[in-house]
């Protein structure tokens, strides 16, 4: 570590959800020449997409540490930007350069290359070379339309057995495939079919990921620090035995794989939980229904109103709408509230973003929620929709569970989860004093938490004060 | 909602002219000043030498009536010539999915797309780029790509109806060598002009990318600040 003054280092960009590596293709500056924020440094190469990189600072080029011609994973710092006058660019650049690229998107054919890569060796290791002399022969076609239905069923083409030239699988055999039986680890695959208008994989506009990474960029140290490690997946996994079916894993599982196993290994998570009396809520939402969707469309979820009660209480306990970053705590004077969304039965999970929830009402946050859910459920959210959460919510109560221990999405300091609303006996205390038995509608909610930051007394007192806003909603409160 | 893009048809440009072309509309797309920008078009006979062109990949005849230049895209050598659609996305890959293998796939899908309606079937291979038929493989659709602050250009170049010779005589093109190159005309036995194939392109690339296109004359380029 060549630690002058100020030293930036320029790190291999990350340019794909399941590209794990870029070779450098050419030094546009060398050693010892000065650069601007935002000018050309190098060029890598990935597949055949060449790209620029941009200097993520101004200042001279101190070290240049790996030639041409080497690849590298994505994350070795490949130049070090210092001397005299360095300084980050004011607004950080926003290429790729130091910051893991948030968005992933559904790959559908997930090409089997992201290849393990121990997370501290992102200091320096010259790989082969890129393109590996492939030879011409053996190799396995797979047409777009056969890698489409396998993807969507979940089936590895290469245990589909091929009729066609040299063994290759055909539209014919991958059906038949299907319809023996073969496949039957995927449960639930009718909606796939209808969910692609448009023909291709599972891809289209831009579907970003699970609840990214994407560390936020000012941090100065542990930018590089953070880069993004390929998922410990794949190891070399045993062949599948006896009544086990391989399934290969998308590009998304893999993320979400790898955010949930980062997650753990970052936070120190305890989860407090909470009963809440919603028969006020359950009342007032009755009555604003047929309002809310006749005049603007929009159905008052339960979820709207927690969210907005969620929103108000996070005012009040900074922390929880915080984050740790580095040995400094963030906290904010606003609330962007990611609200965790399965795509599809299992295929994957997304955490689209609504930014400023402080600003909105009750009709607002209703509306700003069916729309994300939507877009996310269509594809159409864009990097940014799933970018800059302070908190996120998480609600798996559809199904009528009752206490879950959520993950947080890094990196927040909490996740709030919502569970089923049920009628239960409940004792209650009139004004006399006097204690009754009534059917109320009740609802758990829990506070995972990162106890690093938040200590489980705050925890308990955001949980209280959320429960009494929902408690006591009043008429008139959006 | 799809994203709204602008496609162009240039007809035949030539080589340079078009990658000044591609550069100026990049850099409106980068600053936001322009939408995603698709053009098709068709090159006269040229060699482009990719950044990883290797000695001896390229051996013109003396005479041939070619232009050789180098550029700025991925990729080894490739030949372009009229009865080639040259289709040039430029694109604000952030938000397209921001992942460039993902961006490769989808080009490939769009060709294949585009091949199927003439019912050929088109099939990636893996490790190589490009599109191809099989049995044996047969290339008819080349990629190659460069990109800056996420914003693409060059893109594919399928081959339509034109002598696929020179891909292996004057050059070993996209460094391939003992490859064969075909075309939809030699494939399907016919002439196939050009115009048959870049409506269904262009339809193609607008269903792989959800987007949707207002097709702009090259006159609407004059309006693009910098250009003409």
């Amino acid at each position: 570590m060549a630690s002058t003054q100020t030293s930036i280092d320029v790190v291999m960009p990350q340019m794909g959800v399941s590209v794990s590596e870029g070779t450098i293709v050419r030094w546009v500056k060398q050693e010892g020449e000065r650069i601007e924020a935002d000018e050309t440094l190098l060029e890598i190469s990935t597949d055949k997409v060449d790209t620029e990189v941009p200097s993520p600072a101004s200042g001279v080029v101190t070290e240049i540490l790996v030639p041409e011609g080497e690849t590298v994973e994505v994350g070795t710092v490949l130049a070090r930007i210092g001397g005299e006058g360095a300084a980050p660019a004011a607004p950080p650049a926003p290429e790729p350069a130091t910051q893991p690229a948030a968005d992933a998107a559904e790959a559908s054919a997930s090409e089997g290359q992201a290849p393990v890569a121990e997370p501290q060796a992102v200091a320096q290791q010259p790989a082969p070379t890129a393109e590996p002399a492939h030879s011409g022969n053996g190799k396995s076609f797979i047409s777009p339309v056969v890698a489409r239905i396998a993807s969507e069923h979940g089936i590895d083409p290469s245990q589909v057995p091929g009729t066609g030239n040299g063994g290759r699988v055909t539209k014919r055999d991958i059906q038949a495939f299907i319809d023996s039986g073969a496949s039957q680890a995927a449960p639930a695959q009718p909606e796939p079919a209808q969910a692609a208008p448009p023909p291709p994989a599972p891809v289209e506009a831009v579907a970003p990921a699970p609840p990214a990474p994407a560390p936020p960029a000012p941090a100065p140290a542990p930018v590089t620090a953070q880069a993004p490690t390929p998922a410990p997946a794949s190891q070399e996994a045993a062949p599948p035995g006896l009544g086990e079916t391989f399934e290969p894993m998308s590009a998304m599982r893999r993320g979400i794989a790898e955010h949930m196993r980062r997650s753990l290994d970052t936070s120190a998570h305890v989860t407090s939980a909470i009963e809440v009396d919603m028969s006020r809520v359950v009342q007032i939402r009755e009555k604003l229904k047929k309002e809310f969707q006749s005049a603007y469309g929009v159905n008052p979820t339960y979820l709207a109103f927690i969210a907005r009660a969620a929103t108000e209480t996070l005012r009040d306990y900074p922390w929880v709408n915080g984050e740790l970053r580095g040995d400094k705590i963030v906290t904010r004077n606003y609330v962007n509230l990611g609200f965790a969304v399965e795509l599809a039965d299992g295929k994957g999970l997304i955490v689209p973003v609504v930014k400023n929830a402080e600003t909105l009402n009750l009709l607002g946050m209703a509306k700003s929620i069916a729309d994300i859910a939507k877009r996310a459920r269509d594809k159409q959210l864009a990097p940014d929709d799933v970018a800059g959460g302070t908190f996120t919510i998480t609600n798996p109560g559809g199904y009528g569970t009752f206490l879950g221990t959520p993950v947080i999405s890094q990196p927040q300091a909490g996740i709030l989860g919502t569970y089923a609303i049920v009628k239960r006996p409940s004792v209650i205390t009139d004004e006399n004093g006097t204690d009754a038995i009534a059917i109320r509608s009740m609802m758990n909610l829990t506070l995972t938490y990162d106890h690093r930051l938040v200590d489980g007394a705050y925890a308990g007192r955001f949980l209280r004060d959320l429960r009494e806003r929902l408690q006591t909603w009043g008429e008139s409160d959006y | 909602m799809a994203l709204e893009a602008q496609l162009i048809n240039l007809g035949t440009v030539d080589y340079r002219e078009a990658l000044d072309l591609q550069r100026t509309i990049a850099a409106g797309v980068a600053d936001g000043s322009l939408p995603d920008t698709v053009l098709l078009l068709e090159h006269p006979p040229t060699i482009t030498l990719g950044r990883r062109t290797e000695e001896g990949e390229v051996h013109v005849p003396d005479g041939a009536e070619v232009d050789v230049v180098e550029v700025d895209r991925g990729g080894k050598s490739t030949y372009h010539a009229p009865g080639q659609l040259v289709c040039y996305p430029i694109l604000d890959l952030t938000r397209h999915g921001q992942d460039v293998k993902k961006y490769c796939r989808q080009l490939e899908e769009a060709i294949a797309q585009t091949l199927s309606a003439f019912s050929l079937e088109g099939a990636t291979i893996e490790g190589l780029t490009g599109v191809w038929l099989q049995s044996p493989p047969r290339k008819i659709a080349s990629i190659g790509i460069h990109l800056s602050k996420w914003v693409s250009t060059h893109g594919y170049a399928l081959n339509v109806d034109l002598d696929p010779a020179p891909f292996t005589d004057w050059i070993t093109a996209c460094g391939l060598d003992g490859y064969a190159f075909t075309s939809m005309a030699r494939e399907l036995g016919r002439p196939v002009a050009v115009d048959e194939v870049r409506p269904v392109a262009a339809q193609t690339f607008a269903e792989v990318f959800g987007i949707t296109f207002e097709e702009r004359s090259p006159a609407g380029i004059a309006r693009i600040p910098a250009f003409g």
